[in-house]
């Protein structure tokens, strides 16, 4: 390698770079271009057959018990859920005071070394 | 007392000057010593003043006022510039105002020997400029960007990876443009990647390549070209809403630019966690040199999507990044040292810089048209996007978007033109590969 780029032009070999590395940088992309436009949605195909029912994970809810569940009695819940986050000022005591704000002494801030005028 | 306030006045004014006529440094310095000289006789008869004189003499060799050169003071002026463009126009300015800031850290004249400079072994500065000689911050950088970024506009729409490979013909173009213009192959190895458009990749390739510590095969050291390259890569990308417009208005015909791309469908979970696995395997297999960078971007984006993760991706893409920006910023700005700095190789490496990015955001639009040659109508890509092919994350495709708008005020161009964007580190990444093993 080192005799080669002795022996060779710069000029001519920075050609060379210019059309291998494009076109590896083009085949690459392309390569994983053409991975996720076909190769992925295979996998994920191959991946649900094998793993059809197997998922124990992921099923569906048993609706059984709740034959006397209706739309309405979810819509119910869920707006009072709604209006319990959402309204939280009946909550709040109906209260209103003012605050007592009390600054401990300091004496670099005592008032009385300005009145008496001197140091 | 009154001859000491007279003395004082004399040297602060003195001092004050010198900055002044510090822009010919060399030339002034004579006329300066006279002065002092004169000074010198005036307090010949105070002795006591004599040693305190001498102290401050002393002392004032020590300032930077007494130091300053022209190239000081110029490269002061720059460092303000990035960090006034960072404030005012909003162009990068998490890059400008660190980079900003280390312009004038790293060209605050010094006396050298007491372990100072950035380049001094020893020196603070030059452990944190450490990780960009060895190329440890880029990786770090890629590893945040990869839990920032989303990849699911890619996973959709696999055909725009093709848009960040046309774009890359800037990186190859410009070092075709070095070698013709003297410089030898590693050096203009690193400096094509400008083109690539990516700040750390830049810096990583440079670090390997052209670093000043390399020997050629004939014997010849490389030069240490880190420092110009990376200021020129992130100048370069702080500008992108500046260099690229005008180029898609010239390229991209106004119907063109009116065209309306179809939503990207929905992208599922799984597919977003295989992408980063299949996507390091592949590319890496491709072009390994590129290691440190692909591992570590894919990697953040596993961090990202697997959802077990989220507080490593979290810190990677905040904290982490933050800091290693932090580093990267300042001692990439402190390595513009004058002395090194400013070098006919600089302007060149400026000037191709530029033409890098010109090249790369045309070769993206241009690509772009070629495509829609060959895709059915309702299909059809905007040609706009191919300029997001230049990586600048997110830059670039924001620059797409609001060009997309300004022709048609409801076509949001920004979720397409992010795949070309993300393609597009990807792309020089590997490019980065492809010309660290050819060179390195």
């Amino acid at each position: 390698m080192i005799q080669l780029l002795i022996n060779t032009d710069p000029i001519s070999e920075g050609y060379v770079i210019l059309i291998t590395g494009l076109l590896i940088v083009f085949s690459a992309l392309v390569i994983l271009a053409l991975f996720f436009n076909y190769g992925l949605p295979v996998m994920l195909y191959i991946y649900k057959i094998i793993t059809k029912g197997k998922d124990k994970k992921i099923s569906e809810i048993k609706v059984k018990g709740d034959s006397g569940f209706t739309g309405e009695i979810s819509a119910v819940i869920g707006a009072s859920v709604h209006m319990y986050l959402s309204e939280q000022h009946d909550i709040e005591s109906g209260i209103l005071t003012i605050k007592q704000v009390k600054k401990t002494y300091s004496p670099w801030s005592s008032k009385i070394y300005g009145i008496q005028n001197r140091l | 007392m009154k001859k000491l306030i007279i003395i004082f006045s004399a040297l602060s004014l003195l001092l004050f000057i010198r900055p002044v006529l510090g822009l010919g440094a060399n030339i002034n310095s004579e006329t300066a010593t006279s002065v002092t000289t004169a000074q010198v006789d005036l307090t010949e008869d105070e002795s006591v003043l004599d040693g305190a004189f001498d102290g401050i003499k002393k002392f004032y060799s020590y300032t930077g006022f007494a130091n300053s050169t022209s190239g000081n003071v110029i490269m002061i002026i720059i460092g303000i510039i990035f960090i006034y463009l960072g404030i005012k126009f909003d162009y990068e300015p998490l890059l400008l105002i660190p980079i900003g800031a280390g312009v004038i850290l790293g060209n605050i004249p010094f006396v050298a020997g007491n372990q100072t400079g950035i380049y001094e072994t020893g020196s603070v500065l030059n452990y944190l400029y450490f990780g960009v000689v060895k190329g440890i911050y880029p990786p770090l950088i890629f590893l945040g960007i990869g839990a920032m970024t989303d990849f699911s506009s890619l996973i959709a729409n696999p055909k725009l990876m093709l848009l960040g490979g046309a774009a890359q013909i800037g990186v190859f173009a410009t070092f075709l443009g070095a070698l013709y213009l003297g410089f030898n192959l590693p050096e203009a190895g690193a400096i094509g990647i400008i083109g690539g458009a990516d700040g750390p990749t830049a810096i990583f390739l440079s670090s390997k390549l052209a670093n000043g510590i390399n020997i050629m095969p004939d014997g010849t050291t490389v030069k240490n070209l880190i420092g110009p390259i990376a200021i020129a890569a992130y100048s370069y990308m702080a500008l992108v809403p500046v260099i690229q417009p005008p180029l898609m208005r010239m390229l991209i015909s106004k119907k063109d630019r009116k065209i309306k791309m179809k939503p990207p469908r929905a992208v599922t979970q799984k597919e977003k966690m295989i992408f980063p696995v299949v996507a390091l395997i592949l590319t890496t297999f491709i072009s390994p040199s590129a290691l440190p960078l692909l591992g570590m971007l894919f990697f953040g984006n596993l961090l990202k999507e697997s959802g077990r993760t989220e507080r490593l991706a979290d810190t990677a893409r905040t904290k982490l990044i933050d800091i290693v920006t932090i580093l990267l910023g300042v001692t990439v700005g402190a390595s513009t040292q004058a002395d090194i700095f400013i070098t006919k190789d600089s302007m060149l490496i400026f000037g191709l810089g530029a033409i890098s990015f010109v090249i790369a955001t045309c070769g993206g639009l241009l690509f772009a048209k070629f495509m829609n040659l060959f895709l059915k109508e309702g299909n059809k890509i905007n040609p706009l996007i191919g300029a997001a092919g230049v990586s600048a994350v997110p830059d670039s495709a924001r620059v797409v978007h609001t060009e997309g708008l300004k022709s048609d005020p409801s076509n949001y161009l920004l979720m397409h033109a992010m795949a070309p964007n993300v393609s597009g580190v990807i792309g020089s990444a590997i490019a980065a590969g492809i010309i660290l093993s050819f060179l390195g």
